[in-house]
């Protein structure tokens, strides 16, 4: 072994980063103040190639000639290089088979100085040498904040080591031999209680009906007859068929608790009813309904993205993921493996769409949390730069721009946050040999290939693992880190194969791995036969239940005639893309899965796919009664909105999203941020995929958690109506969006763990029910969803659960994007409209939850913001559209957390100008109601003088009050008719509103 | 003859798409090439008149940015490069393709001298901040520089999308002999100068400077100012639309074209080069 490290020069102008990275991030996160740190990179190479020949090309691949220098065999804090003593060193590498992007990047590039090594293999290591560290700071804990340890070894040199000149020494993590075993038959002749017990052991998360329904199938003759004559054993499963079974019916596959049949029971009205299938019934139903009504839904909720013809020649399609679990887990690896896992949707849609923009939404505790942390939770802060991290460099290596998302914080996501990723596609509607692109054509015959990734013992039990609950021996396996080059040379590859015909079926590897992927493409042909073993793996050993369960990453499952295999192997060859045939498609009724001969599950397709009994479930509605939100009798509106700016859940995150690519592939109108400084809110995301044309496309997102505390049902409809008018402010086309619903709940079914079952499991009602109102009220076809239904920590007194937080997004269409709005404000003189009417509705706002949270109100109850005629706000946005369209209104801005207040004094941040803004009139509230709730329906636009009267006569017999005008100095003054309300500096605002998630510890 | 361009792809490059369309909206054909292709010999570089290395994070930009894809180019199409040099046909790398061009030593390459030798003379670290920003900058070009690309230019606002931008030489001399060579072709500057006077050595604070930059470099060119890199993404302002104040201060449209009274700052810089190799016929 040859070992490498590598460490910044330190001269003139130059400096080491990555240490400023970890000085800055310790003084922002602890307030820690260290003098200085410093960092190695290490390399260790695995090989045949001596030391010598690779000190010579030291500074060809490892160290850069100019800004590094590097050492051979040497730990480098024994050189010149690090003169001083340290006060603490701490080295992190990966622990054996977790995934080492750097090392597998420094294999491809040993490989090209040194080509007949192939078999050579590079691990990586960090140094981090701390100077001037303070004497209090536990070294222990101090390498606790730097690395995961379930993921990450680290090695520890403290002070006293330091003088000693002892230095932590990383050796090469080789994995533990893995050994295979053999399918073995799984007795399931036995009581109901051991069958839940070989459920519980073996993170199947099956219940006890779903076992007997497994058991009863082995006992059926004519299974057992046909088991016999191919050669496997007859009246019990083996571990691979129990697994397979296991991953397919799991919660996070077949949606148990969305299709299950539920008895609802309101002691509100006295309904007592009965939901077959709340998906059926809320969903899928309204949205063929709409599907008969226009020609432009071309795929919804059978493939793994909807699809919706954009124009003649190109289609688009989305999908959004969470990745709750993992994140928790490991926030890093489990953000970027969603945010890959997503592209790979789009990449799996049809016959191949290109991933063409992102969308993040996150779910966290707040970042500057001071009170206790339950075991094996990391802190909020570290939560939120790991997940960031990871959908930075997921996003950003793919080259996918990422054009809009939101981060919500409340104390409950501190025990599971929620990481929402989505992505938009792309395709041509027409393939060049004139197949239609978003319809798949296997044929029995035709041969499966896995691409990509190989499989390795990473990511095993994902899907079932994501339906149990967080616990503290929740199994490292289910972490993954994603590898975003190779699946980017994947993508590249896979688009040239489905321009050049060759595609006739593809899905992605996600969940459930390749028994998920064939298993539900063999539903087409009606059958399949895989050999386990010609899959390619990461390291020897692997059993065959393993090969066909794990979830490693980047992969995807295409399949191709046999004519074509050819072209399609050179293909791969030339984008160094791994791609191995492992299957063929069928037409015999079943998933059959041979190792070499033997054959190891033989499970008929219509059992794997339709076997799961249907859940019967309870819910109970009772409306909870939180204490009432009482404002003080008197308030300074000044001070006050000053100190809603700096809420988290309103501050600006452009510390964060800045760190996104938001512009590669050069398409994107509107940007994340707005406004001269380029640091007002964006309201949606916009985008002109096609170069040179301006036909656009508009992103944007809902979600209003909080109002679940009062009704998870408003809570919905909430989160619709944010996403509808967060597009229509920057011009949508009303009449052809499509949205994405994606739950995330609490466990909604009633147990010894979870006693309020019924109630979480009637929010989910209510939450349906309104979704479909609000849905076919706006025209507005769910193409695609997702749900996850374990969001709870813990069990008994000291469980959290998460409030029922639906994320709505919405992607349509924009005529023209040289016809936008941006929330800024334009010109002194332009005159501000309050589209949309305030009603008396603080329940559960951020003004209620600040007050009470500081002891300055009792409650955050009351009445929460409700949609009453959802379909006149459709009327009413369909014009704005046409005024933005039309050219009359270039600014406009949603009102949501912290009402007009908030919403005005981000427009007077975007334009660093003031305004002058009389609520009286605004509608039926009182001050607090109409200066700080958060009605929906509402956008505040401004006008230019001179297009005053178009705009108006556009919005006749629509709700639209003047409010005041932008003026030229630098105060937002609102007054509620004589009334003075508050009055703010615009660069105080701004600070007020930058200042709380900078979080970046200076950049000097 | 329309001007062909190989726009090299792969490995995670992934400006490509733009990089092709900006040279076609300027009157060239112009093909997206896996580097395996040119490798192996499925393709020719020397059949086309302009290569583009665009943006992106080739192999992740792990052991530094741009140096995998550098050390394949630099190994494997050594003898392409140095002959399409030679030849006087235009290179530019944006971004991952500058670092790229960077590391291959084709940039700045060697003093007076049009043939390259392939040695690193300067390069690209980590941005001061630690950040790796998206973020829109104003920028400054030479007017004197021997640059193709950038004549008749002299201000544009477009973004940086990095990490590694921070341009670094060994020594203040070797910027000098750049400087002298006017091959500072294009800098960071504080928009709130007179146009034309923006260009400093002096240090920028952050985010004018968005990398911390030896003196404020944001690109360079070779001494025969055929080879040109830059870290911004003057595609990425191929039309107005794409201009984070098009709201603000936009044309209203009109015209039949959808580019008529749109175009962005950014075109220019590709049609320079375009026009440069039609002339040269």
């Amino acid at each position: 072994m040859t070992r490498v490290e590598v460490t910044p020069r330190q001269g003139e102008g130059m400096r080491d980063v990555r240490g400023d990275v970890v000085r800055r991030q310790l003084a922002a996160d602890h307030n820690i103040r260290v003098l200085e740190v410093r960092s190695v990179y290490g390399f260790l190479i695995h090989g045949e190639t001596s030391s010598d020949s690779i000190a010579q090309r030291m500074y060809d691949l490892f160290a850069d000639p100019i800004i590094e220098q590097g050492a051979v065999n040497t730990i480098l804090l024994t050189t010149e290089a690090f003169s001083k003593t340290p006060d603490a060193v701490i080295t992190i590498g990966f622990k054996p088979g977790v995934t080492d992007n750097p090392g597998k990047a420094a294999k491809d590039g040993f490989t090209t100085l040194f080509p007949g090594d192939r078999e050579a293999t590079v691990a990586t290591y960090q140094t981090y040498a701390f100077y001037g560290l303070p004497s209090e700071v536990d070294v222990n804990w101090l390498a606790g904040t730097l690395h995961n340890n379930l993921i990450q070894r680290a090695l520890i040199a403290d002070k006293e080591a330091c003088n000693q000149q002892t230095w932590p020494e990383l050796d090469y993590p080789t994995p533990p031999e893995q050994v295979f075993i053999p399918p073995q038959p799984m007795d399931l002749e036995c009581d109901d209680a051991t069958l839940e017990e070989i459920s519980f052991n073996g993170l199947l998360a099956l219940n006890l009906e779903e076992m007997q329904a497994i058991q009863a199938h082995y006992r059926d003759d004519t299974i057992r007859a046909s088991r016999t004559a191919v050669g496997i054993v007859p009246n019990a499963p083996t571990d691979v068929e129990l697994e397979c079974l296991a991953q397919t019916w799991s919660e996070h596959c077949k949606h148990k608790i969305f299709a299950s049949k539920i008895h609802h029971v309101d002691h509100e009205t006295g309904e007592d009813t009965v939901i077959d299938s709340l998906f059926k019934t809320h969903i899928m139903t309204p949205t063929h309904d709409m599907q008969n009504d226009v020609d432009w839904l071309l795929s919804v909720f059978h493939d793994n993205s909807g699809v919706i013809a954009w124009d003649d020649t190109w289609s688009i399609c989305m999908k959004a993921e969470t990745h709750n679990s993992p994140s928790a887990l490991d926030p890093y690896g489990g953000a970027m493996t969603g945010i890959v896992g997503v592209n790979r949707d789009i990449m799996g849609t049809g016959l191949g769409a290109r991933p063409i923009a992102n969308t993040d939404v996150f779910c966290f505790g707040p970042p500057n949390w001071e009170g206790d942390l339950p075991d094996n939770l990391f802190h909020p802060s570290r939560v939120l730069r790991g997940v960031h991290a990871g959908v930075r460099v997921g996003g950003n290596e793919s080259g996918i721009p990422t054009v809009n998302g939101a981060i919500v914080f409340d104390d409950r996501y501190i025990g599971k946050p929620l990481v929402y990723c989505g992505t938009v596609g792309i395709m041509p509607r027409t393939l060049p040999d004139g197949r239609p692109s978003h319809i798949k054509t296997p044929l029995a015959g035709d041969i499966v290939y896995m691409v990509g990734g190989r499989v390795g013992y990473d990511g095993i039990h994902g899907a079932t693992f994501s339906s149990l609950e967080l616990t503290e021996e929740s199994p490292s396996s289910a972490v993954q880190i994603g590898d975003p080059i190779t699946q980017k040379k994947m993508l590249d590859m896979i688009l040239e194969a489905r321009d050049e015909g060759l595609i006739t079926c593809i899905t992605d590897n996600g969940a459930g791995g390749l028994s998920s992927s064939i298993g539900e493409m063999a539903e087409y042909t009606n059958g399949c036969e895989i050999d386990l073993a010609q899959v390619p793996l990461k390291q020897a050993g692997l059993s065959p239940w393993e090969i066909l369960v794990s979830e490693s990453q980047e992969r995807m499952t295409v399949a191709v005639k046999p004519e074509d295999q050819a072209t399609f192997e050179a293909l791969a060859d030339l984008h160094e893309v791994e791609a191995t045939a492992v299957a063929t498609f069928t037409s015999t009724g079943i998933f059959h899965v041979r190792y070499d001969e033997t054959t190891v599950a033989y499970l008929p397709i219509e059992f794997l796919h339709d076997g799961v009994p249907q859940l019967q479930l309870e819910s109970e509605w009772t409306p909870p009664t939180p204490p009432l939100f009482q404002p003080p009798s008197t308030a300074d509106h000044s001070t006050l909105l000053t100190e809603m700016l700096q809420r988290p859940n309103i501050a600006s995150k452009e510390t964060w999203v800045r760190q996104y690519d938001h512009e590669v592939i050069a398409q994107t109108a509107i940007k994340p941020f707005v406004g001269v400084k380029r640091d007002g809110p964006g309201d949606a995301g916009v985008i002109a995929p096609i170069h040179g044309d301006p036909h656009g496309i508009v992103i944007s997102c809902g979600i209003a958690p909080r109002y679940s505390d009062i009704d998870a049902g408003a809570m919905a409809a909430a989160a619709i109506d944010e996403a509808v008018r967060n597009a229509v402010c920057v011009g949508l086309d009303v009449d052809k969006m499509a949205g994405l619903d994606n739950f995330c709940w609490p466990d909604p079914i009633e147990s010894v763990k979870t006693p309020d079952g019924r109630f979480k499991l009637a929010q989910l009602v209510r939450a349906n029910r309104e979704l479909e109102r609000v849905c076919r009220a706006y025209r507005l076809p769910c193409v695609s969803g997702k749900d996850s239904m374990k969001n709870d920590y813990g069990s008994g007194p000291d469980k959290i659960s998460i409030p029922p937080t639906l994320l709505f997004s919405l992607f349509g269409d924009h005529p023209d994007v040289r016809f936008s709005a941006t929330s800024d404000f334009k010109r002194a003189g332009d005159r501000v409209y309050l589209v949309g009417t305030s009603h008396q509705e603080l329940g559960a706002s951020e003004i209620a939850y600040m007050l009470n949270e500081r002891g300055e109100a009792a409650g955050i109850g009351g009445e929460v913001p409700q949609l009453s005629d959802p379909a006149s706000n459709l009327n009413t946005y369909r014009q704005l559209s046409a005024a933005i369209h039309k050219g009359f209104v270039k600014t406009a801005h949603d009102c949501s957390e912290g009402g007009i207040a908030v919403a005005l004094a981000e427009m007077c941040i975007g334009g660093r100008i003031g305004a002058e803004i009389d609520i009286d009139g605004t509608g039926t509230g009182d001050v607090w109601g109409r200066l700080w709730g958060e009605s929906l329906g509402r956008i505040i636009v401004a006008v230019p003088e001179d297009s005053e009267s178009d705009f108006l006569a556009l919005m006749k017999g629509h709700p639209t009050t003047i409010l005041g005008a932008v003026t030229e100095s630098s105060d937002l003054i609102i007054t509620d008719g004589e009334d003075h309300l508050l009055k703010s500096d615009v660069e105080r605002m701004a600070e007020a509103w930058k200042g709380t998630l900078d979080m970046t510890g200076g950049v000097a | 003859m329309q001007p062909k361009v190989a726009v090299l792809f792969g490995f995670g490059i992934n400006c490509d798409h733009e990089t092709k369309a900006v040279f076609e909206l300027v009157g060239a054909t112009a093909d997206r090439i896996h580097v395996n292709r040119f490798i192996d010999g499925d393709a020719a570089l020397e059949t086309y008149d302009i290569l583009a290395v665009p943006g992106g994070f080739s192999f992740g930009d792990h052991l530094g940015s741009g140096r995998l894809m550098g050390n394949r180019m630099r190994y494997a199409m050594r003898d392409a490069l140095q002959a399409f040099v030679e030849a006087g046909k235009p290179i530019i790398g944006i971004c991952n393709g500058f670092q790229v061009l960077v590391k291959t030593g084709l940039l700045p390459g060697p003093e007076g001298s049009a043939s390259p030798d392939f040695i690193q003379r300067g390069s690209l670290g980590l941005n001061d901040s630690g950040l790796y920003e998206d973020r829109w900058v104003t920028l400054e070009f030479d007017p004197e520089s021997p640059c193709i690309w950038t004549k008749g230019m002299t201000r544009m606002e477009c973004p940086v999308r990095h990490g590694e931008g921070k341009y670094i030489m060994p020594s203040s001399e070797d910027l000098d002999r750049l400087a002298s060579s006017n091959q500072l072709t294009v800098r960071y500057v504080d928009p709130d100068t007179p146009v034309g006077e923006g260009r400093t050595d002096v240090q920028l604070p952050y985010p004018l400077s968005p990398n911390g930059s030896m003196r404020n470099i944001a690109g360079i060119c070779d001494s025969t100012g055929l080879v040109f890199g830059l870290m911004p993404h003057p595609e990425a302002i191929y039309a107005q639309w794409l201009h984070p104040h098009h709201t603000r201060d936009g044309a209203q449209p009109h015209g039949a074209g959808a580019m008529d009274g749109w175009e962005g700052e950014g075109l220019q810089l590709f049609r320079n080069a375009v026009e440069h190799v039609r002339s040269n016929r």
